[in-house]
């Protein structure tokens, strides 16, 4: 069973009691809530996930409500919970299903240490992944979308999760994170992708996400080799520019941007020297969505 | 023009350290420190040196054993190269000068 065969009514039961055991990539996640923005967001942007029998296993306990505080009556606010404990400081009211999301990947990039953990977004193409690590702010979740729209897959908007046995990129196809401009970027360019409601003025200023593809979530199970490393980074009005990366530098990129590189001692070094010895590294600049969709299927295509 | 040093370097033990190298470019992985490190052409080339070597070289037999592995001969002022990037490894725990 997945998602979208709950009613409205039905879902908002199960998330309140007993939880949803939700299915996201190899990893399930138990959900309670109450609140209306978590019911329409996991509604919009869960739809195609599969959940798991009531009475299974769950890696992850997670519950988005108001903290006990008098507060609640002036400034309404949410905490994130994880097997009961609050890790994170409440935030708006507003920004409950953000928070859920922001909760939902540290509970990855914090536990799930049978992956090396790369902060990056990635994409496939007839079994290629490329790898996207970047900054916040470095355009990777604007170009990650813009390449599902056009026929990539996703694979993760924001932790690449890699098999420590064969260096291949698991799928975790969750909602895609986009940022102020990015948002209405993404609409525009994207019309026929669903992006949810804008939250504004949070601590990454307004955030809206994007409901990952159907086909990406039911191939959720389909690993890709990495094949193209690509730190992206977008420049209003540059024009799209491929340069090659050196290795070395694309290695200690990547291992900058593991959450967990230093868990992992020799094999995590071994496995991204698989990983850079399996990929074509470069930086590539970009100013605008439709030219670098366009660099990107064509390197897809060279392959 | 410099002189080269007389203190003789070895590096660690082959086991405390991974490494690779692209296109002349090395990365390394100090198993003791844990820490990872991305080496320029020269220090690459200096590191295999001493591993290779397996005891303890002066900068001058380090100058001298770069000849296999960088196409330009040694040169004199490589001295003072070879001693800054000796000096960085000692710092990062790749390197113990042999005792006296």
């Amino acid at each position: 069973m997945i998602v979208a065969h709950l009613s409205h009514q039905e879902l908002m039961h199960r998330l309140a009691r007993p939880g949803l055991r939700l299915r996201t990539g190899p990893v399930v996640n138990r959900i309670q809530s109450r609140l209306a923005k978590v019911v329409h967001g996991v509604e919009l942007h869960y739809a195609d996930c599969t959940i798991e029998d009531s009475e299974g296993f769950a890696d992850f306990h997670v519950r988005v409500a108001p903290p006990r505080s008098p507060r609640r009556w002036i400034a309404p606010q949410v905490q994130f919970q994880f097997d009961g404990a609050g890790p994170f400081l409440p935030l708006p009211a507003s920004q409950a299903f953000a928070m859920l999301e922001w909760g939902l990947n540290w509970c990855v990039s914090s536990h799930c240490h049978q992956y090396l953990i790369v902060h990056a977004a990635s994409v496939e193409r007839s079994g290629f992944a490329l790898l996207l690590p970047g900054h916040p702010g470095s355009g990777k979740s604007t170009l990650c979308a813009g390449l599902v729209s056009r026929g990539w897959r996703l694979l993760s908007d924001e932790l690449t999760l890699l098999d420590l046995a064969t260096g291949h990129v698991v799928p975790l196809p969750r909602p895609v994170s986009l940022k102020n401009a990015s948002i209405d970027v993404i609409r525009r360019f994207s019309p026929g992708m669903e992006v949810g409601p804008p939250v504004h003025d949070t601590v990454k200023g307004s955030v809206a996400h994007m409901r990952p593809p159907t086909d990406s979530v039911r191939r959720a199970t389909e690993a890709a080799r990495p094949r193209w490393i690509v730190l992206p980074r977008y420049e209003a009005g540059a024009a799209a520019s491929l340069t090659p990366l050196s290795r070395a530098r694309a290695f200690m990129h990547l291992a900058d941007h593991a959450f967990n590189y230093d868990v992992h001692g020799r094999q995590g070094f071994e496995l991204l020297a698989q990983v850079i010895d399996s990929s074509d590294c470069f930086e590539f600049h970009y100013g605008a969505l439709e030219h670098a969709v366009a660099v990107f299927d064509d390197i897809a295509r060279r392959a | 023009m410099s002189s080269p040093s007389a203190l003789r370097w070895r590096s660690v033990p082959p086991d405390a350290i991974v490494w690779r190298e692209w296109d002349g470019e090395f990365v390394v992985r100090n198993e003791r420190s844990g820490s990872t490190h991305q080496l320029a052409p020269l220090a690459g080339s200096v590191l295999q040196v001493l591993l290779e070597a397996g005891g303890a070289l002066s900068v001058a037999d380090i100058a001298a054993r770069l000849g296999d592995h960088l196409a330009a001969a040694p040169e004199p002022d490589q001295y003072a190269a070879i001693d800054a990037v000796l000096s960085e490894f000692k710092r990062l725990g790749l390197v113990e000068p042999e005792a006296q």
